[in-house]
C-alpha cells in the first residue's frame, strides 16, 4: 500500500488533515491537504526536496492543539518527532506518522545510516551510507590544523540563520544566537568559533542529524560533521542516541543518577 | 577583548558559593602562595555555569577555563553539579574536535575544607596552561596572509568549497 | 481548524532572485522556507530571504496615505496625498530647476514600476537623479 492510499482511507474519518507534499509545476512543497483536495497529494519523493515537516507539526500542533493530523515521515522526520515529543513540543496522541523508507540514492546523498522509520508505509529499507569519514579525517589531523579549518569554515558564515531556522529541533521563542551579549550585533561573519560553538553545543542530545542544516547553508560550511561530532560526544560519554527512544530522555535534559557519571 | 602585552596567561575560574570559593578564601586565610594569573567568579553553584559562559569566556581571549565545585554527593543544591559534570564531557570533546586544546578547560571539586587543594589546583593548571601558551584565539588569527594560503592548499583534497 | 500552504515565489529583495516558498496559514503569512529545487538558491536563503514575510504583517506598516500638517502625520486620501505631492513637485522645477527633484527606486517595486520612475523622473521631470534603495 502507497501512502496515498493509507491518506485516502485516513482523511475526513480518524484525521483532519495530512501533511505531505504538493506538485506545484516541478516542485514538492509541503502542503496541509484536507479532504476536499487530498488527490493533490505527490506520490513521489524525489532526492533534494526535503522539507522540515517536524517543524511544521510542531507549529500546527501549537496553533490548534486538538488537531488530529497525519505527516509522511522518512527516518529522520520520524526522530525529530520523536525526540520534540520528548521534550514536550509535540504530541504523538494526536499524530499519525506515515513512514517511507529512503531509497538508496537518497540515503547515500543525505549520508545517512538509518534512511527509515520504525514502521514503513511506502518504501523499501536501504542500506545507506557507514560512518562519516570526514569527522574521522579531523579528527586525525594535528590540532593546529584543526583549528584552522574551523576558523576559516566559520570565516565564510553570513549569519543567514538558515542552520537554526531549518532546524527541526530549534524553537526556542528566545534564541541564544540572537542575543546581544552573546552574539554582538552587526557583525558578520559573526564571532569566531563562539556563534556556532553555541549552536553546537545546544545541539548535544537533541540533533537527529537530518542534514537540513547543512543544505540550508549558502556557503557550504560542514556543519553537520560538526553536529555529527557533537553526537558521538554525547553516545560515547552516555550511551544516548537521541530520536530512538520515545522514553530515554537526553542526559543534558535530566540530572540524573550518580550511574550516569561514570 | 583580553589583551596581554606581558604574554602571561588569563584564567577564569568559577567557584561554587558553598565549597570552592569557601575552599579559596581558606587558602587566602591561610597565606597559601598560588600564581596570580586568576580572576575568580562566585557563582552559587557549578550548575548554573552554562556552556556559553565558557564559549564567551575562550572567545573573548582567555587562556583557560577552571569550573570548581562541590564533590559529588556534597553539592548544596543535591545534583547540580551533576549537570556541571556531563556538560563539560562534551564541551571538552567538542573543544577539542574544533582545534582548541581541551585541556584548557578542568573540573576540579573542591570542598570548603580544602584550602591547600585549592592552591594546588590553581598552580598545577597555571602550569598547564602555561605550557599550553596564550589562546589561539586571541585576537590575530588570520591577520597573517600566508595563514590563508596554507589553509587553503592543506584542505583541497579534504572538502570542496562549493556550496551544497 | 487550521489551515497550511506554501506559495512558490522570488525573493523581494536583491538581484539574486532566490527561490523561496511563503508559509501561509489563516490567511497570514507565518513564515518562510528556502525552494530545495530552485535552480539559483538550491535551497538556501541570506538572513533577508528568512525574514522577507515579516514586514507584510509588520505594525508599523503604512497602510493608508498620510500628509503631514503642522508637523503632525494626518490621514489622508490618495487623491489628496497625490496632489499634494505633484505640486509641490511642479512648484520645486518650476523655481529650481529639474534637477531639485530627485527620485528613489526600490526592489521590491515590480521592474515595471521601476521603469515608471524612470520615465517620470528622466522624460517628464527631465532629471537624472534617480537612484536605489540598495545604495542607501
Amino acid at each position: 500500500m502507497s501512502i496515498k492510499e493509507r491518506v485516502r482511507e485516513l482523511v475526513g474519518g480518524e484525521v483532519d488533515g495530512v501533511l505531505g507534499y504538493r506538485l506545484v509545476g516541478e516542485s514538492h512543497l509541503p502542503h496541509l491537504f484536507k479532504a476536499d483536495d487530498i488527490e493533490e497529494m505527490a506520490e513521489d519523493y524525489p532526492v533534494g526536496e526535503r522539507y522540515p515537516l517536524a517543524s511544521l507539526v510542531r507549529r500546527l500542533q501549537a496553533e490548534d492543539p486538538g488537531m488530529r493530523i497525519a505527516v509522511v515521515a522518512r527516518g529522520c522526520d520520524e526522530r525529530s518527532l520523536v525526540e520534540l515529543a520528548k521534550q514536550g513540543q509535540v504530541d504523538l496522541e494526536h499524530l499519525v506518522i506515515l513512514g517511507l523508507a529512503c531509497d538508496e540514492e537518497l540515503a547515500r546523498a543525505c549520508g545517512c545510516s538509518e534512511p527509515y522509520p520504525s514502521e514503513i508505509v511506502q518504501g523499501q529499507k536501504a542500506e545507506g551510507a557507514g560512518e562519516d569519514h570526514l569527522v574521522d579525517k579531523i579528527d586525525r589531523l594535528p590540532a593546529e590544523e584543526r583549528l584552522d579549518f574551523w576558523l576559516s569554515r566559520f570565516g565564510s558564515c553570513i549569519k543567514c540563520y538558515g542552520c537554526r531556522n531549518v532546524c527541526p529541533l530549534c524553537y526556542c521563542k528566545e534564541c541564544a544566537l540572537d542575543d546581544a551579549e552573546l552574539v554582538e550585533r552587526g557583525q558578520v561573519p559573526p564571532a569566531q568559533p563562539a556563534f556556532h560553538l553555541v549552536r553546537a553545543i545546544d545541539m548535544a542530545g537533541r540533533c537527529v542529524d537530518c542534514g537540513l542544516c547543512e543544505e540550508a547553508c549558502p556557503v557550504g560550511i560542514p556543519l553537520r560533521t560538526l553536529y555529527r561530532k557533537v553526537g558521538l560526544a554525547v553516545r560515547d560519554n552516555f550511551g544516548y542516541r537521541p530520536g530512538r527512544s520515545l522514553e530515554e530522555k537526553s542526559p543534558l535534559a535530566v540530572l540524573g543518577t550518580e550511574k550516569d557519571l561514570e | 577583548m583580553v589583551e596581554n602585552d606581558n604574554g602571561e596567561v588569563r584564567i577564569l575560574a568559577f567557584l561554587c558559593n558553598w565549597c570552592s570559593y569557601a575552599g579559596a578564601d581558606l587558602a587566602g586565610v591561610s597565606r597559601l602562595q598560588y600564581p596570580p594569573n586568576v580572576l575568580d567568579i562566585r557563582v552559587m553553584c557549578t550548575g548554573t555555569i552554562s556552556p556559553y559562559h565558557v564559549i564567551k569566556a575562550f572567545q573573548m581571549g582567555i587562556d583557560g577555563v577552571l569550573i570548581a565545585g562541590c564533590h559529588i554527593g556534597d553539592c548544596h543544591y543535591i545534583k547540580g553539579n551533576y549537570m556541571t559534570y556531563k556538560r563539560f564531557q562534551v564541551l571538552r570533546d567538542v573543544f577539542k574536535f574544533i582545534g582548541i586544546d581541551e585541556d584548557r578547560l578542568r573540573l576540579e571539586w573542591v570542598s570548603a575544607a580544602e584550602g591547600e587543594r585549592f592552591a594546588g589546583v590553581i598552580k598545577s593548571f597555571t602550569e598547564q596552561v602555561e605550557s599550553a601558551g596564550p589562546s589561539p584565539l586571541r585576537s590575530g588569527w588570520g591577520k597573517d596572509p600566508g595563514q590563508w594560503e596554507r589553509i587553503r592548499e592543506a584542505f583541497k583534497p579534504l572538502v570542496t568549497l562549493e556550496p551544497v | 481548524m487550521t489551515d497550511y500552504q506554501t506559495v512558490p515565489t522570488v525573493c523581494p529583495y536583491c538581484g539574486t532572485g532566490c527561490g523561496m516558498l511563503l508559509e501561509v496559514s489563516g490567511g497570514r503569512l507565518s513564515g518562510v522556507l528556502p525552494q530545495k529545487d530552485h535552480p539559483v538558491s538550491r535551497g538556501t536563503l541570506c538572513v533577508k530571504g528568512w525574514t522577507a514575510h515579516e514586514f507584510v504583517h509588520s505594525p508599523g506598516r503604512l497602510t493608508r496615505p498620510l500628509v503631514r500638517e503642522d508637523g503632525k502625520s494626518k490621514a489622508a486620501s490618495m487623491e489628496e496625498a497625490l496632489a499634494l505631492v505633484a505640486g509641490k513637485l511642479r512648484e520645486a522645477v518650476k523655481t529650481h530647476g529639474p534637477d531639485a527633484a530627485a527620485f528613489v527606486c526600490s526592489a521590491k517595486c515590480t521592474n515595471e514600476e521601476n521603469y515608471l520612475v524612470n520615465r517620470i523622473a528622466r522624460a517628464s521631470v527631465g532629471t537624472n537623479n534617480i537612484d536605489h534603495c540598495a545604495r542607501l
